[in-house]
């Protein structure tokens, strides 16, 4: 048995509470009940299966790590990269959309534009190593406000304690500096948004973290994340000439 | 009574300042507090410099133009209105007759009890047709910041970025008895590779569609192409299709995305 298992067991069980929290006709809470299993038997053996398959696949290195970064460092820098792809295509999409009302707005393109500085650091810091943007598929969270704030919290709060999980794993100290100066101000966007929209913006006298195959696992359930359609071929033209 | 207080002032601060003096010659002259935050920070490693710093703020462009496409997931009808029980304007198939996936353009989408409907653009005949989907029946919204604008009667093509020419060249269009249709579309794919030199290196798929040949394979599309006689370009030679000298397909074929509203004129 992992020696984290433990604390990452009950800093996910807490955060599919405010998951619950903030979700009051369940959409994402069903969400949570397939990401944060509620016995430790059933959370190890999706543990055992999410790191054989999917999610630690998705984000898996190449093995050409970049000069000063580790394989590990590589790893988990990617992980962040998609989850700031994810957080600035949602911000993105609904300021463009117009559905919010301007109270909201006002919030969402502020944070919204800082996940896009996210996205351009990390980015650059990868360099060659970087991947795509995957494509998203949003449904109706950002044309909805009520669903575009639950699922604001939700992944602010997440990439917090994401954060914390990946901070001690970190090979580079200067990588972890850094990191530190992101996490920062992803707390203080779950603490303004819980704030506008009426919630306890700091409930707890300390945070827990939850780990990276728990976060991909409810990245996969949101279905966020969609098949890249083909836009481009290479068959005869069928048109008129 | 007054003379009393002073005296006993006098003796307390006279205390005080002997009880000041016995400390700082017994610990060296700095209060402990100080002296712990010293010590911690002397033992304490070389701060390491962030391997990053984030940048400013990337607002978005408030002048930018914002059309949005989605791909089609399932086949669907739309309707003509956004509610099930309206009449059926066409069916939307997943492919394109190139075998790229199908895309629509977005016009807007409404919110109702029975799910979100979006109003989009049809690439069938009558040209121009609009008509509702389900949400649930398209993919992600991908949005685009270009719009290409097809001028019959001067024979050129200009393509816009966020409202400002970024390509122009001259264009062969439809003959008279094969005209090519005006109206608003958008480019539906982009095909290259496929060797055959009569639509040159690129072709772009558009909604447009021939109302004369509508049994050319296919269901008689429009395309923008390149081509093998660039000598009858500008010129009113094609089929239909809008056909451009071949450095300048490749050329637009940079600039221009799949989406890309289709302005012709």
């Amino acid at each position: 048995m992992n020696e984290h298992d433990a604390p990452v067991l009950d800093s996910l069980e807490e955060l599919a509470l405010t998951l619950a929290e903030v979700d009051a006709d369940g959409a994402l809470q069903e969400t949570a009940a397939v990401a944060f299993p509620t016995t430790r038997f059933t959370f190890l053996k999706r543990s055992v299966g999410a790191l054989a398959a999917g999610a630690a696949g998705l984000f898996a290195a190449d093995g050409a790590a970049a000069v000063g970064q580790t394989k590990n460092d590589i790893q988990i820098l990617r992980f962040d990269l998609v989850l700031e792809y994810l957080q600035a295509g949602l911000y993105t999409e609904a300021e463009r959309l117009g559905a919010l009302t301007p109270k909201t707005l006002d919030w969402a393109r502020v944070v919204g534009a800082h996940e896009r500085a996210h996205l351009v650091a990390i980015k650059g810091l990868l360099g060659r190593n970087t991947v795509p943007s995957p494509t998203f598929n949003y449904g109706n969270v950002t044309t909805n406000e009520r669903a575009f704030i639950r699922t604001a919290v939700a992944f602010e709060d997440l990439t917090a304690a994401l954060l914390k999980w990946q901070a001690p794993r970190l090979d580079s100290r200067g990588i972890l500096a850094a990191a530190l100066t992101l996490h920062s101000v992803e707390t203080r966007h779950a603490a303004w948004i819980r704030h506008q929209v009426g919630l306890q913006p700091a409930a707890d006298a300390f945070d827990k973290p939850a780990s990276q195959q728990q976060m991909a696992r409810l990245i996969a359930s949101t279905r966020f994340v969609a098949a890249r359609p083909r836009l481009a071929g290479r068959r005869r033209p069928r048109v008129t000439g | 009574m007054r003379r009393r207080a002073v005296v006993v002032a006098l003796g307390l601060a006279a205390a005080v300042a002997f009880g000041v003096k016995a400390v700082q010659d017994a610990g060296g002259g700095a209060p402990a507090v100080d002296d712990s935050f010293a010590t911690a920070v002397t033992e304490l490693p070389g701060s390491a410099r962030p391997a990053f710093r984030v940048g400013r703020p990337v607002l978005l462009d408030r002048r930018e133009s914002r059309a949005r496409f989605a791909p089609v997931l399932r086949s669907v009808e739309a309707l003509a209105q956004p509610r099930p029980d309206s009449a059926s304007v066409a069916t939307i198939a997943t492919e394109t007759p190139e075998g790229t996936t199908n895309i629509v353009l977005i016009l807007r989408a409404v919110s109702r009890q029975d799910g979100t409907w979006v109003h989009v653009r049809l690439p069938v005949l009558p040209n121009e047709r609009t008509g509702w989907v389900p949400r649930s029946a398209l993919g992600g919204y991908q949005f685009v910041h270009t719009q290409l604008i097809v001028e019959r009667k001067r024979l050129t093509a200009t393509l816009l970025r966020d409202g400002r020419p970024v390509f122009s060249a001259r264009v062969g269009i439809g003959q008279p008895h094969w005209p090519t249709p005006a109206g608003e579309f958008y480019i539906r794919d982009k095909v290259s590779g496929f060797g055959d030199p009569f639509y040159g290196p690129v072709a772009f798929g558009t909604s447009a569609r021939s109302a004369v040949l509508t049994d050319w394979p296919g269901g008689g599309f429009v395309g923008i192409h390149g081509t093998n006689e660039p000598e009858l370009i500008p010129g009113r030679v094609s089929h239909g299709c809008i056909r451009m000298r071949n450095a300048d397909i490749l050329r637009l074929a940079r600039l221009m995305p799949v989406g890309t509203p289709l302005t012709i004129r």
